[in-house]
């Protein structure tokens, strides 16, 4: 008797989940057309707990900024915008689900995961229901690829793999270089493969290479070791700030005083890793379109805005989804107020954005063009340094 | 004893007969689109983790060892089951002849790895099983990453595959259907018997004759076989699946549902998967709670299944809870 | 040939923390008999708590290092009061189980105070790094190996030579007997779960010291790791897991400079199931014998 009255009480426990899931949405789930009501519905998943929970905390915030500023100067053309983040710790299935809880909610206009891998899976989610996609942090190529109403903020791997390639050929950084990646991580090893193929072009040579893994990040004495009996002048580091900081600790007082550290937007946030002792950064070069210290009165406008609100420095992700959610408001105003997916993609071809991480077009593959420059650190402080990337690069997808 | 294998008997119709009821309704309430979004998404991951769990409980419950590498047969089903999937893409097969090869392929696949995870395991009990077949989880982790034909460290690309929920529900109804069928079956069987003799004293099932080697081996490879189809279900919900997601992580995930449910119970795996699969889901809110809840909930189980005075304050709610060890004495 | 010797010496860093933290795995298995899952995340704990001790309080290094072993020891007793005491009587299966829910407690109460970003360790020693015949060593490397020893050294004697000891010997050779002669079989327990978390209290600090970054997740690969190599050299001998830990130690950078860092984990992982199927009681491990 017992047995079965617990075995209805999980029953009821699971019927009473089922039903907290979420309302039956009012709308069909097509295309998110925007109806009589006084919001835009902006949705976006990402971890928001769990190991990567500062990436996805850090995209909930940049877009949660704009969408204050953009409602406190009037909204979208006379609409307020509504944005919900949703968790998805990172794990693709997750996401799916996250996605799911999205469009039961209404969403109009969808801005994508934030890692890579839970990115591809929800835009193949997205792409039955015709939503229009503004990624904000999903960098690996194949994130929108063959999805026509998937646009891009951040730049994709290969291009940033490719501008890195160049830039070195560009400045005449050396001629032989290591690199140290993470071949567990899209972002890492999608700049790798485009930074191999273009070093074969532009002739330099690699002449040292190590990998680590997400599981094998604590301990690099291996790789500083070969790194460091190799006499390489610059070693590309493709990684994230996280990791970075692990190396370069370790890697301190090895390497000979003139080595540079060249790295992509992953590195955003540096100094903040290795708080401890700036110099452990010292002579790390970063490629990005955005940095907190520029002197752009709009970048700086945004680090004072979000500095106040979350008490923290905006990094890279941070500035993605800022200028993700005004390329909405761009698009939107452009296509006339509709939110449908065709309406929004064939805006997005003829749109100009000058945001927090530079001007930006794009193309109909759903990738950005705009700059990148590149910042070395000493000291713990960021300077210029060279001459901009990126704009020697062919747009090639 | 033959009115409790009556009774017994009874009972495994009505887990099925309630398992298969449960199907039907969520077919219905899907095809008729008056199931959420989200609900939608959720129920092809709660087929794949009801089938891990009542996969597991072969080990966990019935063998009554502690097998810390399942999702490594998950992991290596899928990636055969994906990659032989794929290829038929190319061929003009429909779905419905592609996704069965396919989940036969990555079993069967997920069947040799289960043999050979099981042949070093043979000599060994108890914690050092445990941790073994953590190592071999992490092995095969470790090699699928590192394939080239797999994707390598940035996964497979299952968008040719990809397949919502419309679509693969039969094929997971039926995956579910037959798990919980033949391990029902297997539990009544003299098989079953064996194994849960050899669970329970090994010295003195091998002195009545029972072959250990043989029927340890094949806890594993059926095990293994079932995760292996799971995988391949999941493969397809997916667009983008990196093996470093199938860790030793996961495995104590499905432990924790199979533990839950109460080790040897079939349908407390089923209740208990689907459980802990949507009530994250409901959970969103409190999602930072969530893990640090599960870990006190798993702590407080195993000290009310195990400990006498627990047992006492919780009362006979625990009965169904209970490993099955303890049923011995009843017979 | 540099290379060679650049690769022994962080084969030997490495090893040096593997064999800290086994000697508390190994300390725990050999008179407890359970694995203690949670070991790993006790570091952790030990960590974190030399990080607020430091950072927070701001309190000296000396004192730090109490605070942290007393951390440690409290929360192992503790540990074992609440979650494995109830279960003595219990199936191991059970115990290992409660062991990882015990892991997976620590690591989410750990994300929640302290949060997922990484946070440093101090320097609790300035060490320089010294340079010996053109390869450098890291003067923490040293002092970890010393005080593996030293410890292991001390252990031995606890164990071999105090009453405590005898108890514990005692306990660990049959729990029945040893109530019968009027051993507190509780109260040793209790003490073998002290001492084992005060160890660990010894690896968080090495640890902290060599590698800097703390994250909540940051326990479970070197325990399972340290895990291995307690097995590889017998579990529940005192010596094996410091020999255990060091060859660990150097088959892991070996490895990752000659063969490959893609394969050493899997590498590492196949030591692991090689050692238990040719040798399950490890290399200096005693066999057990199975009573019918």
């Amino acid at each position: 008797m017992k047995k079965r009255v617990f075995a209805m009480l999980m029953a009821v426990v699971m019927a009473f989940s089922l039903m907290a899931c979420g309302n039956k949405a009012d709308n069909g789930g097509s295309g998110g057309t925007a109806d009589a009501a006084e919001t835009i519905k902006l949705g976006v998943v990402g971890p928001l707990t769990g190991g990567y929970a500062n990436y996805g905390l850090s995209v909930q915030h940049g877009a949660e900024l704009a969408v204050k500023e953009i409602n406190a100067a009037g909204g979208v053309n006379g609409k307020q915008l509504e944005l919900s983040a949703q968790d998805s710790q990172g794990d693709p299935e997750s996401a799916v689900a996250a996605y799911g809880k999205l469009m039961d909610w209404g969403m109009n206009v969808f801005l994508g995961g934030v890692l890579s891998g839970e990115t591809a899976s929800v835009v193949a989610a997205a792409k039955a229901d015709d939503m229009f996609i503004m990624e904000t942090t999903g960098s690996a190529d194949k994130c929108i690829d063959g999805n026509d109403k998937a646009f891009r903020i951040c730049f994709y791997d290969s291009y940033q793999g490719t501008a890195a390639a160049n830039y070195l050929k560009d400045n005449a950084l050396a001629d032989e270089v290591g690199v140290l990646y993470q071949s567990d991580n899209d972002y890492s090893a999608g700049l790798y493969n485009a930074f191999v193929a273009e070093c074969e072009k532009t002739g330099v040579t690699i002449k040292e290479t190590q990998t680590f893994t997400a599981a094998t990040a604590t301990d690099f004495s291996t790789q500083v070791n070969a790194l460091v009996n190799s006499g390489v002048k610059v070693v590309f580091i493709p990684i994230y700030a996280e990791e970075a900081s692990t190396f370069l600790t370790q890697a301190k007082g090895k390497f000979a005083e003139d080595v540079y550290f060249f790295g992509g937007d992953g590195l955003d946030g540096i100094l903040g890793k290795v708080s401890q002792d700036v110099t452990i950064a010292d002579n790390v070069l970063m490629m990005t379109p955005f940095a907190a210290d520029s002197t752009d009165p709009k970048v700086q406008a945004f680090v004072k805005a979000y500095e106040e609100a979350y008490g923290a420095t905006p990094d890279q992700f941070a500035a993605d989804a800022y200028d993700a959610v005004y390329t909405v408001k761009a698009a939107v105003e452009a296509a006339g107020g509709s939110t449908s997916g065709a309406d929004l993609a064939a805006a997005m071809t003829s749109l100009t954005v000058e945001g927090v991480t530079g001007t930006m077009t794009w193309n109909a593959d759903g990738n950005t063009n705009k700059a990148a420059s590149a910042i070395l650190y000493k000291n713990g402080v960021g300077t210029l340094f060279g001459q901009n990337a990126a704009e020697n690069t062919d747009a090639a997808a | 004893m033959q009115l409790t294998q009556k009774k017994r008997r009874r009972g495994d119709l009505l887990t099925a007969a309630a398992v298969a009821m449960l199907l039907a309704v969520m077919a219905a309430l899907l095809y008729t689109g008056s199931l959420t979004r989200q609900v939608t998404n959720m129920l092809i991951p709660t087929a794949v983790y009801i089938v891990m769990a009542v996969s597991l409980n072969l080990v966990v419950g019935l063998l009554g060892e502690l097998s810390l590498g399942h999702a490594g047969f998950m992991s290596v089903g899928l990636f055969s089951g994906c990659l032989v999937a794929i290829a038929l893409t190319n061929t003009a097969l429909p779905l419905a002849v592609r996704l069965p090869v396919s989940m036969l392929a990555g079993g069967l696949t997920a069947a040799v790895f289960g043999l050979l995870v099981g042949l070093p395991t043979l000599r060994l009990r108890g914690d050092y099983l445990a941790i073994v077949t953590l190592a071999c989880g992490e092995i095969i982790k470790n090699i699928i990453t590192n394939l080239r034909v797999t994707g390598g460290a940035l996964g497979l690309n299952t968008a040719a595959i990809y397949a919502g929920a419309k679509e693969l529900l039969p094929y997971g109804a039926a995956l579910v259907l037959l798990t919980v069928a033949v391990m029902l079956n297997l539990k009544r069987s003299k098989y079953g018997r064996a194994i849960m003799a050899i669970r329970d004293n090994r010295i003195a099932a091998e002195s009545v004759g029972l072959n250990v080697t043989r029927y340890k081996l094949a806890v594993f490879v059926i095990a293994a076989f079932f995760a292996g189809c799971a995988g391949v279900l999941y493969g397809h919900s997916l667009a983008n699946i990196k093996a470093a997601a199938f860790d030793y992580n996961m495995s104590i995930e499905i432990l924790v549902i199979v533990v839950l449910g109460g080790m040897g119970s079939v349908p407390g795996s089923v209740v208990s998967a689907i459980v802990l699969t949507v009530l994250p889901e409901a959970l969103r809110e409190v999602a930072d709670y969530r893990m640090l809840v599960y870990a006190v909930v798993l702590i407080l189980v195993m000290q009310a299944t195990n400990n006498p005075t627990m047992k006492r304050f919780f009362g006979s709610a625990c009965k169904s809870l209970t490993p099955v060890r303890k049923e011995r004495a009843a017979l | 040939m540099t290379n060679l010797i650049q690769t022994l010496i962080s084969g030997l860093s490495l090893g040096s923390i593997y064999a800290l933290i086994a000697l508390g795995y190994t300390m725990v298995y050999g008179i407890a008999k359970m694995l203690n899952f949670a070991h790993g995340d006790v570091i952790m704990v030990g960590a974190y708590s030399g990080i607020v001790a430091v950072a927070q309080m701001g309190l000296s290094p000396w004192v730090t290092v109490i605070v942290s072993i007393a951390v440690c020891a409290v929360l192992g007793v503790v540990i074992e009061f609440c979650a494995y005491k109830p279960l003595r009587q219990a199936a191991p299966l059970s115990v290992l189980i409660t062991a990882i829910g015990v892991s997976y407690l620590l690591q989410n109460a750990a994300l929640l105070l302290f949060g997922s970003q990484q946070m440093a360790y101090p320097t609790l020693l300035k060490l320089p790094m010294l340079t010996v015949g053109g390869v450098q060593i890291d003067g923490i490397t040293l002092l970890t190996l010393a005080v593996t020893a030293a410890l292991m050294a001390a252990l031995t004697l606890f164990i071999d030579r105090t009453k405590l000891g005898k108890a514990m010997r005692a306990v660990s050779e049959d729990k029945g007997a040893a109530t019968l002669m009027g051993i507190n079989v509780d109260r040793t327990i209790t003490l073998t779960f002290a001492i084992g978390s005060a160890l660990a209290a010894f690896a968080s600090m090495f640890y902290g010291m060599t590698y800097v970054y703390i994250k909540p997740t940051t326990g479970a690969m070197p325990g399972i790791k340290a895990f291995t190599a307690a097995v590889f050299g017998g579990i529940g001998s005192i010596p094996g897991a410091m020999i255990g830990g060091i060859l660990l130690g150097l088959i892991e950078q070996m490895s990752k400079t000659y063969i490959s860092t893609l394969w050493a984990d899997a590498i590492v992982f196949a030591v692991l199931v090689v050692v238990l199927v040719v040798k399950p009681t490890g290399l200096l491990g005693k066999p057990m014998q199975e009573k019918v």
